[in-house]
Formats: structure tokens, sequence, C-alpha cells
């Protein structure tokens, strides 16, 4: 099996026409005049990313360091994207819902900066309305693991000063996964394996959101070691679908299932996830999140309990697109104690790229952008989804757009398929795997099989990874600047966004669910996602729409489903991890 | 040349077990067979042989033995010695 690719003179695949290489800039397609600058994903050279993320790969198996000396980013010299480092000028919501002013657990992250900011809310009014919801439903909803008592959320939402040096998160309540390092606060991932474990330190990111000042509402439940749906290690299921409070069937989905559940169930603003194989995009869409997965190596892993060395990414779980873009810019960029973030592109102005941009009054893409789209998009779909499909492209045209069918390219199942995470996994917990196998509960497979990957086909899947990266970097994104796709780029690296797109109905249950789709770009697109999202977000609603709340406690036989439930012994969480 | 014939189950149990042991690990902490349990050793078994199964299918994945990985001119390696500073 080969990939053909065009050559250049140095023997390295030579830029398609219509994609940037080396310093070029895509022609043929303008930007708005009004808009000069050009999304980062421009700016950066692709193939510097291939040999990134060999790197990254060669150093899994070496036990080395990538560091920032070592492959910096040519862009590092000029910059790029729309802007350099974070400004929040744009991130205050110029209008608050007043629905939300009224019952403030429903701001976004934006508007509640915005109401701050304005003297119409204090970060302790927000806090008191968590609060009261906390108490009434998070029994049911059981989205956290650990929490700070009343009195010190509402002692740290009154220290909170609003003036002109406050980021937008200041006084924001977020959730915080528990694979996350929190200093002195217990992190277990949900396992056995971490009982007990309290960090001596924060998790970058985490300090990076307390630094911002965000306060942490608590660590929110998830799969047990990032994989599936929040459960105890007998497999009763803990945390419910927000959209589904009543009936613990279906799935909040994982593994940053509790983030996403307290994130649409209105007990957190925004929270944090991440992914390995579809744990932040995956709840997003279950729970009708806008959830944003960066290109690796834009967020440090410090302090996170890890899964893979290669596959691993921390990002936001949020309620529209501008939410995500202010989390993630307010922790991402270089870390010197994750040496995979170092030499990267300076994170650009990922706000401004969220704003929504107007062309003649009307909500529009901000960049010209060719969204793709697979052939199975539409032909594979059902009649439930096919309909929302066929909204969502309308929808991008109407911003904008140009809507395009991709043909797979040949081999993109097999190479795609080789990309697993067997053998990283037995590689990081090896040691715990000796100690007890029984502490790893109904993953243990998943785990132990590591050691039977020899080292000719880790080789391969190494190889498997590198070839599909390059054939999705040179035969879909020559044709198109995003694509909707799902879970396959993961394995390299390449960034995704969740974002709801329709109501359906759960099979099991009979229950009204959010539908979302996923979003993809090449490397360092998260300004691109992010301006795509926003504008349909900008001519559409599905967004804005909150789940029901939960029937009382007190009430609970008025429940549909409401017994200890079990995970089914069939639970596939092969794209929740 | 005709094909090794296919290991039997208990000839895979038997090397799946030589390699737990070699490295260390101890499956007897799980009941042997208990489907209301969260994992069993049967299961375990079970997911190893189907795992080694399929890992001897990657073997009909040949990458071109000409790829490598995508190199910037000037190269890595003029940057590691300093020759060349982007």
């Amino acid at each position: 099996m080969t990939v053909d690719l065009p050559q250049d003179s140095a023997g390295s695949p030579a830029p398609p026409a219509s994609a940037p290489g080396a310093g070029s800039v895509r022609a043929g397609r303008p930007a708005p005049s009004s808009e000069s600058s050009q999304p980062q994903d421009l700016a950066v050279d692709r193939r510097w990313f291939l040999s990134r993320m060999a790197a990254v790969w060669a150093a899994a198996g070496a036990g080395v360091a990538v560091g920032g000396t070592v492959l910096a980013s040519p862009a590092m010299a000029t910059g790029g994207g729309s802007g350099g480092g974070p400004s929040w000028a744009g991130a205050y919501a110029r209008t608050i819902r007043r629905a939300a002013l009224e019952d403030p657990t429903e701001l976004t992250v934006s508007e509640a900066a915005a109401a701050f900011r304005r003297g119409k809310l204090r970060p302790v009014d927000l806090m008191e309305a968590y609060l009261d919801r906390l108490g009434r439903y998070e029994e049911i909803y059981k989205a956290f693991l650990w929490r700070p008592t009343n009195a010190q959320l509402l002692a740290a939402a009154r220290r909170v000063r609003i003036d002109s040096r406050s980021t937008p998160l200041a006084g924001i309540v977020t959730a915080e996964k528990d694979n996350y390092y929190t200093k002195g606060i217990p992190t277990t991932a949900m396992s056995p394996v971490y009982a007990g474990f309290v960090p001596e330190y924060d998790s970058t990111v985490h300090a990076r959101m307390k630094a911002a000042g965000a306060i942490m509402m608590g660590k929110a439940a998830m799969g047990p070691l990032a994989s599936g749906r929040a459960r105890l290690p007998d497999g009763t299921a803990t945390t419910v679908n927000a959209w589904t409070p009543d009936d613990i069937r279906y799935s909040p989905s994982g593994s940053s299932g509790g983030t996403a559940t307290a994130v649409a169930g209105r007990l957190s603003t925004s929270g944090t996830g991440t992914q390995t194989g579809g744990s932040i995009t995956s709840p997003s869409q279950a729970q009708n999140l806008t959830g944003l997965k960066p290109t690796f190596g834009r967020a440090s892993l410090y302090g996170i309990v890890p899964l893979t060395f290669t596959r691993d990414h921390p990002g936001p779980l949020a309620r529209d697109a501008m939410d995500a873009a202010i989390m993630l810019q307010s922790f991402a960029g270089p870390d010197r104690n994750d040496p995979r973030t170092l030499g990267m592109p300076p994170v650009p102005n990922l706000v401004k790229a969220a704003s929504v941009y107007t062309h003649g009054g009307k909500p529009k893409v901000r960049w010209a952008t060719t969204v793709g789209y697979p052939p199975d998009f539409l032909t594979g779909a059902n009649a439930e989804i096919l309909p929302m499909r066929q909204s969502l492209l309308d929808a991008l045209a109407k911003v904008g757009c140009r809507v395009k069918e991709i043909p797979y390219p040949a081999d993109w199942d097999l190479l795609s398929g080789l990309s697993s995470t067997a053998g990283e996994a037995t590689n990081m917990f090896l040691p715990f795997l000796r100690k007890d196998v029984s502490l790893f509960s109904d993953r243990l497979p998943g785990f132990l099989n590591g050691m039977f990957r020899s080292s000719d086909n880790y080789m391969k899947m190494l190889q498997a990874r590198y070839q599909f990266l390059r054939l999705v970097l040179d035969q879909i994104f020559d044709k198109c600047d995003v694509f909707l796709t799902g879970t396959v780029f993961d394995g390299i690296g390449l960034p995704l966004i969740a974002f709801p797109y329709g109501m359906g109905v759960d099979t099991t249950t009979g229950l009204p669910v959010p539908r979302g789709t996923t979003l993809g770009a090449p490397p360092f697109g998260e300004e691109r996602l992010l301006a795509v999202v926003a504008a349909y977000q900008a001519v559409t609603d599905h967004h804005l729409r909150r789940p029901p709340d939960p029937t009382p406690p007190a009430a609970a036989g008025a429940r549909a489903f409401s017994a200890p439930y079990k995970v089914p012994s069939d639970y596939d969480a092969t794209d929740e991890t | 040349m005709a094909a090794p014939t296919p290991p039997t189950d208990a000839e895979l149990d038997t090397y799946i077990k030589i390699r737990y042991a070699l490295i260390g690990i101890d499956l007897s902490t799980l009941p042997e067979e208990d489907p209301a349990a969260p994992m069993d050793q049967a299961r375990v078994m079970a997911n190893a042989r189907s795992t080694v199964r399929q890992e001897v299918q990657y073997s009909d994945y040949v990458p071109d033995q000409q790829a490598h990985a995508a190199v910037l001119y000037p190269a890595p390696f003029a940057v590691w010695t300093g020759e060349y500073k982007p």
C-alpha cells in the first residue's frame, strides 16, 4: 500500500495548488475585503506539522523530549493567525439575553463577563444561583466527584474584583474533569487506580484558569481512566445526561461526561475535558454543547492523568463557540513543563475568531471557507439525521461558506483504522497492572492488551498514522478548509469542534435528545473552526436550547427510570476515550 | 510452502498466560468466570485471544518502504548542530 504524493525538488510532498506550503498563501478565494488577516491554518507550514508529529511519535517510543528548539515552527518568526496573543476585547457579549439575566445559570461565559463588567450582576450572585441548582439537583445529576463547601465557593466569589485587568473568566464558575491535577484536592480519574491520590501541584490548565479568575465548582465525574461514561468500579452508572435527567439509561457520553452534564445542566458555566478518542466531542454532541479539541501541542498536558503520550488533548466543553474560544484562550500556549507545547506557532486571537462577523448587516463566516463533507455524510444518514445535515449545509452556505462533497481518499478506512491506542495505555499503567489488575475493573482488557503488540506492529501503527496525516493534509485539505469528520483526527493531532445541530429521539428511552456534529481542520485551524461555528450559531438557535429540569428527589417515584443501572457488558467505549 | 496451522484457543491461552507471568501480571484477583462481575478471567482471556489474532492481521498492512517523515529544508539536523538558526 502506498500513498502517492506530488514531490517538490527537495523530496518533500509539495503543497497542492490551492493549499498553503511554506509561507505560501492560499490564492483564488479572497477573504472579505474588510478582513485582511488570514487564519493561522494558512500561515503554518503543513510539512512542518507532519515533521513535528513524526517527531512526537518517535519520541513516544524513544522516551525523549520534543523541545522547542528542536522543531520550532517556522511560523514563529512571523506569527500568524488573526493577531498575536490573548485579547479579550471581543469576549464580552454586547447584548445579554433577558431570560439569562433572570436566571444567571443560563448565562454564557461571555454574557456573565459582560454582566459583571456592567455591574448588572456580581460573581457572588452567579455563585448563589449555581449553588441553588446544585442543592436541588446534584443528587440526581451526579456531575461532580468532589466539591468545595458552599461557604468556600461563596467566599471565593466574594473575593473576585472586576476591573480593567480582569479576564472574562474572572468569577466564572467552571467544572474540571477529575483527571486534571488540583493541588491538595483529590484527583482520581474516577478510578480505584488513583484512589486517595492528592496532587502536590496544579495541572497547567487548572493553574492558568485559576490565574484567569475562574472558580472551580468541583471535580467532574468522568469515564474511569478517561474511557466511556462515568460509572463505579462495579459498572453502576452514576452521572445522568442533563437532557434525560429522569432516565439514567441514556448515556451522558464520555469520558468528559461529568463536565458535559455540569455545563448542560447549568451547574457550571463552562468546563474542561480531555480527548484521546472522542472524549470532548462525543459528550458535547450528546449534551448540546460546543466542544473544542485543539491541535496536539496547543495546550499543555502537564498534570493531567495520561492515557497516551501521543494523542491526549485538553480542551473546553462550552455553551457556544465564543465560550470555547475564551476557555481555550485562557489556557493554551507553551508550557515549559510539557515539551510537546514548545516551538508551536503563537496562540492567535481565538476570541476575535469566534466573534460574529457581519457583512452587509448579516452574519458571515470571517474568512472565505470551503466546508467539505464526505460522500456518506448525506447518503449514510438515517431519516432523522438527514434533514439536520441538509439544514446544516444550507445554513453554512447562508453564512457564506462554500459547501462541497469531498471523496474519501483511497486507503482512508485502512489508515484511519490502524491508529489505535493499544500499547500506549499499557505502557502508562503497567506499574498499576502489576499491583492489582482488579483496579481496572471493566476497562482491564484495554489496558492489558498492549503487551501483545509487537514492536514491528507498533512501528506500523506509527507509520500508518504518519501516512494518514499526510493523506488528510494532501487529499482532503487540498480541497477544503474544514471537513465534517469524527474522531479519526484524534490520532493525528488535528483540531476538532463539536456543536449541536438539531434534536432527535433516543430509541431506548423515547426521549428527545440533542444531536451534534463535528468539524475538523488542518493544523492550528482552531480559529477557522471557531469562525465557522460562530457564524452558524449566529443564524441558528440549537445551542441556546436548555434541557428540562430533573424531577426533584422528593418525587423520585415520578422519574421514568431511577433504579441502579449497570452499564451493559457490551457497552462500547471505543469512541469515548 | 503451506501456511502454518493457526493456533488453537488452548495454545493461545498458554502463550497469553506465559506473557502475563513474565511481565508480572496476576489475574487471580479476578473471579474465574462471573458474568455479574465487572471483569473476570474468562473475559480477559477471550479478549486477549482476539487481540493476539487481530495483531497478526496488522501484518497485512505493508507500508511504503520509501515513505519517510517530511523533512523541512534546512533539515532539523542543521538546527540541532546550530548550523541553521530559524
